[in-house]
């Protein structure tokens, strides 16, 4: 009987101490996310899309697609061209996989974006532009250099 | 099927409580991860490898791990990831391959002091935290090697990036280890009480 009371004194130290770790986990996790980006209209926003042997401009006068993968998706509605991508819950975001029939891993090269020549750190959904910002997406085996 | 070989599976696997819990934790890592895929890095091999090796031991140590992945790799990549080549795939799957059955082997490691109290399972998630941040640094070296490195990334940037991932892992582990450990450990050593390795032998005397 002793023995029993001290199994459950245990069972209830041990989740006590658990919830505490993952509930600080959690919010450390949570409070590392970048925040999602607000819809919000922005103007002169110019998308490059680089696959090596092609390559699209677009340059809508505005939108409320205001984030790296929002333009994307819009070009890819306004001229008909595939993108391919993961969602992932958590953590929250896109992984673009590909472009127009560029896949990630072909040749070594991935998709990766830039934002005003700023390397894409983020996912692209969580990536906000801004007005007159210059996006580029580009099917590149490094992140170095900028398109020829 | 003949004495001899009851006898060697018996040896391998155990007696058939202990197979069917051997299938129970492929099918857990199997459909964890199929379930839980669009949440990165919360996943069910880490703990089905894990209770393989401190629960059941033997050749299952090596086999949940194997098994799933085996039938989960293929599925993981042709989701989303098919335009990887070859050679990029196999060396990602060598390295996580390798990572678990790390983990399972690490887990037989414990196996003599697992038992249904609070204290095992207060161990086997305890040990869950160091073996998930030594899984994610291996799994990362394979993703720098295969990846990164060609990108012109460095090892620093893999390990940067991946800070967040190995929280959201190592929520996953504090998470599916005591709440599965529980579960299988109270199956193991209540429910389905299995033989012990000198019922084995004894089975095994009378049977020859």
């Amino acid at each position: 009987m002793v023995r029993r009371l001290a199994e459950w004194h245990k069972a209830l130290i041990f989740v006590a101490a658990l919830s505490v770790t993952v509930a600080g986990l959690y919010a450390y996790v949570q409070a590392s996310q970048p925040p999602r980006v607000q819809p919000q209209g922005v103007r002169g926003v110019h998308l490059t899309i680089d696959g090596g042997s092609w390559r699209i401009d677009y340059a809508p006068a505005e939108t409320t697609n205001n984030s790296a993968f929002a333009i994307l998706m819009e070009a890819s509605e306004a001229f008909g061209f595939p993108v391919e991508y993961v969602r992932y819950t958590i953590p929250d975001g896109v992984f673009v996989t590909a472009i127009n029939g560029s896949r990630n891993g072909e040749g070594g090269r991935f998709w990766q974006f830039w934002v005003n020549g700023a390397y894409g750190s983020v996912a692209a959904d969580h990536a906000a532009i801004h007005d007159g910002d210059a996006v580029l997406w580009w099917y590149t085996s490094s992140r170095e250099g900028t398109p020829a | 099927m003949n004495a001899r070989w009851r006898s060697a599976i018996g040896r391998a696997f155990g007696d058939r409580k202990t197979r069917t819990l051997g299938m129970l934790l492929i099918a857990l890592g199997v459909l964890g991860k199929l379930i839980l895929r669009d949440y990165a890095n919360f996943e069910t091999v880490f703990v089905a490898s894990l209770l393989a090796g401190s629960l059941l031991g033997r050749w299952w140590t090596v086999l949940v791990p194997m098994a799933t992945l085996a039938i989960l790799e293929p599925i993981l990549w042709s989701l989303g990831y098919r335009g990887y080549p070859i050679a990029v795939m196999l060396g990602l799957t060598f390295f996580v391959f390798t990572g678990f059955l790390f983990v399972g082997l690490v887990g037989r490691r414990m196996k003599p002091r697992v038992l249904f109290r609070v204290g095992s399972i207060a161990l086997l998630t305890t040990v869950s935290v160091p073996l998930t941040i030594a899984y994610d640094l291996w799994t990362d070296v394979g993703e720098y090697y295969f990846i990164a490195q060609p990108m012109g990334l460095t090892f620093w940037d893999v390990l940067q990036m991946q800070a967040i991932f190995t929280a959201y892992h190592l929520l996953s582990s504090l998470i599916f280890v005591p709440l599965f450990g529980s579960g299988l450990l109270y199956l193991h050593s209540v429910v389905w009480r299995t033989e012990q390795p000198e019922e084995l032998a004894e089975q095994s005397r009378q049977d020859s």
